[in-house]
């Protein structure tokens, strides 16, 4: 009996010291008088800007700062940490510089820093991310402590929408961001790091220096790593977290009908469908054009989203995202499999054939998008084999080398900046390897032309281009963030860069 | 007691052995993974020159051996070397606080679990084919057969959602420990003697049956003692043995393998850490995870061995007599 009694006694006090646990803590959260918003985001990779992989964009976008930002309503430039920009030409860029701005260290933020940031991107021992973009830069000059002069090596026009990218972050020339960086990141952003667990958790105070008087409006944010999204959106149901950013259209339904919750898409992403020209079968224009023919535009954005066209997925034939100021409105194509056959029959296809989808099966839209191609081509007579694999595997072992892929692409403010880099020859993420001579003219004109109506000319240009040859499906899926209606003021804009100063919990 | 000490030495040299061998298969094991580990740290917008550049200031390049050598070097004086991602944080300050919450997971089971498996089992034992037995015979099969995955959706869904006692997913609030936090290891302790209660508690009550049918255990029956008496002090010792080797056998489980558990409950432990690593390719922490969990299972297997052979003297005695 005593025997008996002793297991009783074992299993009841761990329970109840458990129990008193839970009442305590549950006190605890409601008289919590900070004003924090708390985030769900995926692990972080590498975090220190230049060599930053994206993730985490609630952290790094609150903690560093940028010389200009996109205003996430108007779409528009707004000046941070430059107050005001001027060009000759696009050639010479001449930066004013933000007074009275201080690093979290305490030090001042100065022209010095703009300089050591545009340098350290051609650091060969970093492989900086932003490397191929800078190498256009000749020189940058310190004017004096407020002012930058940037000289380039031929006319960039549209050279100032480069400090937008979340990897061309200010650091302090003075900090040592090799050592530091990962485990102690430092900026003059609106918060600043104040705890770190690695793979856990970080903690970000208001920043009390903060340069914009009234900003930031919460006191802190709290980011918890988790792996895994269903594990994030349990916590944003039990009221553990208040924001899940980069959540997939099947959790969108998890979610959607659940009190106080919702599903807010701040900006479209692209998925770009590529084909590739330099082998058979996709190298003959009348099989890109078939495929092309076999889409049903309604279709993807119903089966990919279950959204309608035109309203949260977008669709077009060429790299210019349809929101975009430079995209030129072309006929979308009907769907015509009697057209597409015969296409296929011109070149040489008339049983149709067989050929393979890549993708990254972990991506959101990845599964859902690449089904429903492989379904509508199927009617044309394209026998397409899905090869899906993680992202990290996709993008390492197949990506560039297949004759389809789907590759989730961030949109660019500046399309220009994507043009070079993946569809003309010899660009570094060429997945179609064209090598057009009229594209590449007409890119290269695009990057140089200070003349912003001639500029838009040849973007209408390229883009006819593409609709008659191109080898390009973009389709354009929403961002989603699963939020709570308690948070207000919730700013990302084409930069992917949460804007967390502006944001307010009720 | 030098027979003893000779054992132990003995099977610690073959522990050692084991460890050795298996750092280098744990090593090549990651080694041929597919994915690359710059690649996948840098993501899409990478381009090769920066791959290389990564490869080269990680030391990705240098011949395996090469690299085996520096890592095992490290890990002989106590240094696991820095998480891939994170240069300049030292995977000891990563995995250590970890391990303590897959720790405290794993007593809470413990303590949970071993009681109360016990208990019904020799109660099942007890009452042989009598409706108690039945009950218990079911119960122990049917936790068995659900895997964990499993039954940690039911207990969420019950415990959690429904009646709203435990929290659903098991995080400890930025800025407190887990003591603060204790009932998020309820969920997850639960899941795990759900697994375990039926596999101890059907060894107990074999072993119970086959002791409560021998000889001495009649003779004892049969000269009047008390059967509270019996079944407690003569029999249970006995009929512990081939169940101390089963916990014992699970506790390199217990304390390193509760990957499924401890990522369905987003319990912060050992198991979710080796779960992220993977998932990011994050070298030197699988490598770290793994070998620990090796370690484990090595240690728990040697301590069941000796302390069976100390409970069960034909074990301890046998080289003595030969």
């Amino acid at each position: 009996m005593r025997r008996t009694m002793l297991v009783v006694l074992l299993l009841a006090i761990p329970m109840m010291v458990f129990a008193g646990g839970n009442a305590e803590q549950v006190a605890s959260e409601k008289k919590a008088p900070v004003k924090q918003i708390r985030v769900a985001e995926q692990v972080p990779g590498l975090i220190t800007p230049g060599v930053w992989d994206g993730q985490v964009f609630s952290m790094n976008s609150s903690i560093y700062e940028y010389l200009i930002e996109i205003n996430a309503e108007t779409g528009e430039l707004d000046p941070v940490l430059a107050t005001s920009w001027e060009t000759n030409e696009g050639k010479v860029w001449t930066f004013k510089l933000r007074q009275g701005v201080k690093f979290h260290d305490g030090s001042d933020f100065t022209a010095e820093d703009v300089k050591y940031t545009i340098e350290r991107t051609q650091d060969p021992s970093l492989g900086h991310l932003k490397k191929t973009d800078f190498e256009v830069v000749e020189s940058v000059r310190v004017v004096d402590d407020y002012t930058v002069q940037v000289t380039l090596k031929e006319a960039r026009p549209t050279f100032v929408y480069l400090f937008t990218d979340y990897n061309m972050a200010i650091l302090s020339s003075e900090y040592d961001y090799a050592s530091l960086g990962e485990s102690k990141p430092m900026g003059t952003g609106p918060f600043m790091m104040s705890q770190l667990v690695p793979k856990e958790s970080a903690l970000l105070k208001k920043n009390p220096n903060y340069w914009a008087e009234g900003l930031p409006k919460i006191d802190q944010i709290a980011i918890y790593f988790v792996g895994d999204i269903d594990a994030s959106i349990s916590m944003l149901e039990s009221d553990r977290v208040d924001v899940v950013p980069f959540i997939t259209p099947e959790i969108q339904q998890r979610v959607d009908g659940i009190d106080g919750i919702s599903v807010i898409s701040p900006y479209q992403e692209q998925r770009f469908i590529s084909m590739r020209v330099d082998e058979a079968p996709f190298n003959d224009n009348r099989v890109r054009l078939a495929f092309k023919y076999a889409m049903d535009p309604k279709v993807i954005a119903r089966s990919t989203a279950k959204m309608e066209l035109n309203d949260g997925v977008f669709y077009n034939e060429t790299p210019i995202m349809n929101m975009l100021a430079e995209y030129k409105e072309l006929p979308l194509r009907e769907r015509n499999i009697a057209k597409a056959k015969q296409l296929l029959a011109e070149a040489g296809y008339p049983n149709g054939l067989s050929t393979e989808l890549y993708y990254a099966s972990d991506h959101p839209f990845g599964k859902e998008l690449s089904q429903t191609v492989k379904e509508l081509a199927a009617e044309a007579g394209f026998d397409i084999e899905l090869k899906g694999y993680t992202r990290d595997v996709y993008l390492s072992q197949y990506w560039l080398n297949v004759p389809i892929s789907i590759t989730g692409w961030g949109g660019r403010i500046d399309p220009s900046m994507l043009l070079s880099l993946a569809f003309k020859g010899g660009g570094p993420w060429n997945e179609s390897h064209l090598d057009e001579p009229v594209l590449n003219d007409l890119i290269e004109k695009i990057s140089s032309e200070a003349d912003p109506d001639q500029r838009m000319a040849y973007y209408h240009e390229l883009q006819e281009w593409f609709y008659n040859n191109g080898p390009l499906i973009n389709v354009q899926v929403p961002y989603l963030v699963a939020i709570k209606d308690n948070v207000v003021g919730y700013r990302q804009p084409l930069t992917m860069l949460p804007q967390y100063k502006y944001m307010d919990i009720l | 007691m030098k027979r003893l000490m000779e054992m132990f030495l003995r099977r610690l040299g073959s522990l050692l052995a084991t460890l050795v061998v298996m750092s280098f298969v744990i090593f090549l094991l990651v080694e041929i993974m597919p994915g690359d580990v710059a690649q996948m740290i840098l993501g899409q917008s990478a381009t090769e020159e920066a791959v290389a550049a990564l490869r080269e200031a990680r030391g990705l390049n240098d011949p395996l051996l090469e690299r085996y050598g520096r890592w095992i070097s490290g890990v002989v004086v106590g240094d696991l070397g820095d998480s891939i991602y994170m240069q300049g944080v030292s995977i000891n300050s990563i995995l250590w606080r970890k391990v303590g919450h897959s720790i405290i997971l794993a007593m809470t089971a413990f303590i949970i679990f071993v009681p109360l498996s016990i208990f019904f089992g020799v109660l099942a034992g007890v009452k042989e084919k009598k409706p108690t037995d039945s009950i218990i015979s079911f119960f122990g099969l049917a936790t068995m057969a659900l895997p964990e995955f499993v039954s940690g959706v039911i207990l969420i869904t019950v415990f959690a959602v429904q009646l709203k006692w435990f929290p659903i997913v098991s995080v400890i609030p930025i800025g407190e420990s887990i003591w603060q936090n204790l009932n998020i290891v309820v969920l997850p302790a639960l899941s795990i003697t759900l697994v375990m209660f039926g596999y101890i508690s059907r060894m107990q009550r074999s072993s119970m049956i086959s002791v409560m049918n021998s000889d001495y255990i009649r003779a004892a029956t049969l000269k009047g003692m008390p059967r509270r008496y019996v079944i407690f002090r003569h029999a249970l010792k006995n009929a512990m043995l081939p169940t101390i080797t089963i916990i014992g056998m699970n506790m390199g489980w217990l304390f390193g393998g509760l990957v499924v558990v401890e990522t369905l409950f987003g319990f912060p432990g050992m198991g979710s850490l080796l779960m992220t690593a993977i998932k990011t390719r994050d070298v030197p922490l699988i490598e770290a995870c793994v070998l620990l969990i090796t370690v484990i299972y090595s240690v728990s297997t040697m301590i069941t061995d000796i302390m069976y052979s100390y409970l069960n003297p034909r074990i301890r005695y046998q080289g003595g007599q030969k």
